[in-house]
């Protein structure tokens, strides 16, 4: 229906003669954050968080997995800081090291959903037509299965095979992959519903009408619009996505031992409760601790980049 | 209304077809050949493809996939690899039940116990207990289970310490296990259905006729009772479907750290074994009664409530 692929290019010219003499003040992200507080505080939270999972063990230099026989099932003291497993391994060191996994697992499947999400739901919303119906069908068919039902049934089908093949590198990708299926779908939904509304609003409909190209609208106009959405998605995301790997581990399908994964630290130390709390504490207290900041932090982004949808 | 009814069905076979399709190609693409790994050291061809043939693997995919469908249809969940010649329906038929009963009881904590706090916090909007409660909701609502189990073990061997009867904490059959899997699984979907229930009184207290009430002069407690509650009760039919989503979720994680053998057990127990088949048919079961569940609180929702309409 409308041609504007015919001519290319030329709306960079056109929009320095429209800007006019007193453009308004450009959104500076830096800036409205810096005013933030909730946004501020739980972000420097998330870079200790950060800090403490790539550093952490570096510093530490304990062994996560190597066992100490003469202490078992130790409550803190100071050789071990936090104690030790029912197999005497250093739970500072694994508690570290499962921080990282979690990390780890949570970029990995936030870099699928942007990328598979965020941009099948902008070029679905964009484009319309077959496309469209092709990637909503996808997202309903995954969207059929309730909470993490589809991880669990992939990750456990691939798991064993990938474990042998590619090895602890391979398996944390297959978790992340598997739990990416889950919220990807909902990414895409988001975006799609986004796009549909900003490309039928005025400035594309003026920056079409100066001969902009698809590629260029979706480029200029639609992408920084949907990009503050697509940040706080996804930063709330990584908490279920923390909670989710930690159940994936829990359940063997995750981390394998004697790799240290928060969720499997809980479930190994769950049996000795009554002798030493203090193994099942920390883990938990660390999980709590992740999630909690990082729905903060989303929360506070929120604020940041799209004031008028506070609630 | 008939036609709402109608539109929904017509978009639940492609729903059906989506888990059953879904599932069965990721067990169709499964790495290994699960024959061979049932024959073990012996390499009679003779036996490798009459066991073949008897697990219908020597068939095209798209016959495999009909064969599962019409399987389905029947009850037939096909056969266990571990357990050779077994049929899949056989192992899982007892847990089963074990979960139905588990969810259940769950779904109907969480119902009895969310929606009275949730009304009881929002009669008093902004009131103390009114935060106070929803907090607590938010924080049952957010704590991952196996987080909680671990603070009801130690509150549990804290109360024993001080003499106090202890609850088991895993296994199965006598009534007394049934206590904190129960409080696990129901304390996500509580914390939802107080908080949307709370939410649903705000909104009903709003309306008008709330208002004309007040105005002819019939007590609080009156127009509470038989003109808010009603009216806020419509909405909360719609947050079941939610809640058993959460609580299939959860009976994996609470069944294998209580130890009890309901459906998401055995399911782990088949991981371990790579028993693919036990793994496929509990992803169907539990996706399929989510979604007739879903569809039943719809239907209820609408034949309840005449101005609702289900878009889409």
């Amino acid at each position: 229906m409308h041609d504007f692929d015919k001519q290319p290019g030329d709306a960079t010219k056109f929009r320095l003669e429209v800007g006019g003499a007193a453009p308004p003040k450009p959104f500076n992200f830096w800036r409205r954050l810096r005013s933030n507080p909730l946004a501020l505080v739980s972000l420097t939270l998330f870079a200790g968080i950060v800090a403490l999972a790539v550093l952490g063990p570096v510093i530490y230099g304990v062994s996560a997995t190597r066992p100490d026989y003469a202490s078992i099932n130790a409550f803190p003291s100071a050789d071990h800081l936090l104690g030790t497993d029912n197999l005497g391994r250093d739970t500072l060191a694994r508690l570290l090291q499962g921080m990282r996994v979690s990390l780890i697992v949570a970029v990995y499947v936030e870099a699928l959903n942007i990328f598979l999400g965020a941009l099948l739901g902008l070029l679905a919303g964009f484009y319309g037509g077959l496309l469209d119906v092709l990637v909503t069908r996808l997202a309903d068919m995954l969207f059929a299965f309730p909470g993490l039902l589809l991880a669990i049934l992939v990750a456990a089908v691939f798991g064993p095979s990938v474990t042998e093949r590619f090895g602890g590198i391979g398996r944390l990708l297959l978790v992340a992959g598997s739990l990416s299926l889950v919220s990807w779908p909902l990414m895409a939904r988001l975006v799609r519903s986004r796009v549909l509304v900003l490309r039928e609003q005025e400035y594309v409909t003026a920056s079409r009408s100066l001969g902009a190209n698809r590629p260029w609208i979706m480029v200029q106009h639609l992408l920084p619009n949907v990009f503050g959405m697509v940040l706080v998605a996804s930063t709330l995301d990584i908490a279920s996505v923390v909670i989710n790997e930690a159940v994936l581990s829990l359940l063997g399908l995750g981390i394998q031992p004697p790799d240290p994964s928060i969720g499997k630290m809980i479930t190994e130390a769950m049996p000795f409760l009554e002798a030493n709390g203090w193994q099942v504490f920390f883990p938990s207290a660390a999980l709590m601790a992740i999630v909690l900041t990082v729905s903060f932090l989303g929360d506070g982004l929120r604020d940041v980049a799209d004031p008028s949808a506070s609630t | 209304m008939l036609k709402l009814i109608a539109k929904r069905l017509v978009s639940l076979p492609f729903v059906v077809i989506s888990i059953t399709f879904i599932t069965f190609i990721v067990g169709y693409m499964a790495p290994g050949d699960p024959i061979l790994a049932m024959l073990g050291g012996r390499t009679d061809p003779a036996a490798y493809e009459r066991l073949k043939h008897s697990y219908g693997l020597d068939q095209p995919w798209q016959d495999q996939y009909l064969d599962y469908l019409s399987g389905l249809l029947r009850g037939d969940l096909g056969l266990s690899f571990r357990f050779q010649g077994r049929p899949v329906a056989d192992i899982i038929a007892s847990g089963i039940s074990v979960s139905t009963a588990l969810g259940i009881a769950a779904l109907a904590g969480s119902l009895v116990i969310g929606i009275p706090v949730g009304l009881w916090a929002g009669v008093h909007p902004n009131s103390k207990r009114d935060r106070v409660s929803m907090i607590l909701m938010l924080m049952l609502y957010s704590i991952p289970s196996f987080v909680l189990i671990g603070l009801l073990r130690w509150i549990n061997y804290q109360f024993y310490l001080r003499g106090l009867p202890s609850l088991p904490v895993a296994g199965w059959g006598r009534p007394e296990h049934w206590i904190m899997p129960v409080i696990v699984l129901a304390s996500a979907s509580m914390g939802y259905i107080a908080r949307l229930t709370r939410v649903s009184m705000l909104e009903v207290q709003k309306q008008d006729y709330i208002r004309t009430a007040h105005a002819k002069g019939l007590y609080n407690r009156r127009v509470l009772w038989t003109h808010a509650l009603r009216n806020a009760a419509l909405p909360i039919l719609t947050v079941i479907g939610p809640s058993i989503a959460f609580v299939v979720t959860g009976a994996f994680v609470v069944e294998n750290l209580f130890s009890i053998p309901g459906i998401g057990f055995l399911s782990v127990q088949a991981i371990q074994q790579r028993d693919y088949p036990v793994i496929q048919s509990t992803t169907v079961i539990l996706a399929l009664s989510v979604l007739v569940m879903n569809l039943i609180t719809d239907m209820l929702y609408m034949a309840v409530d005449p101005r609702v309409r289900v878009e889409g």
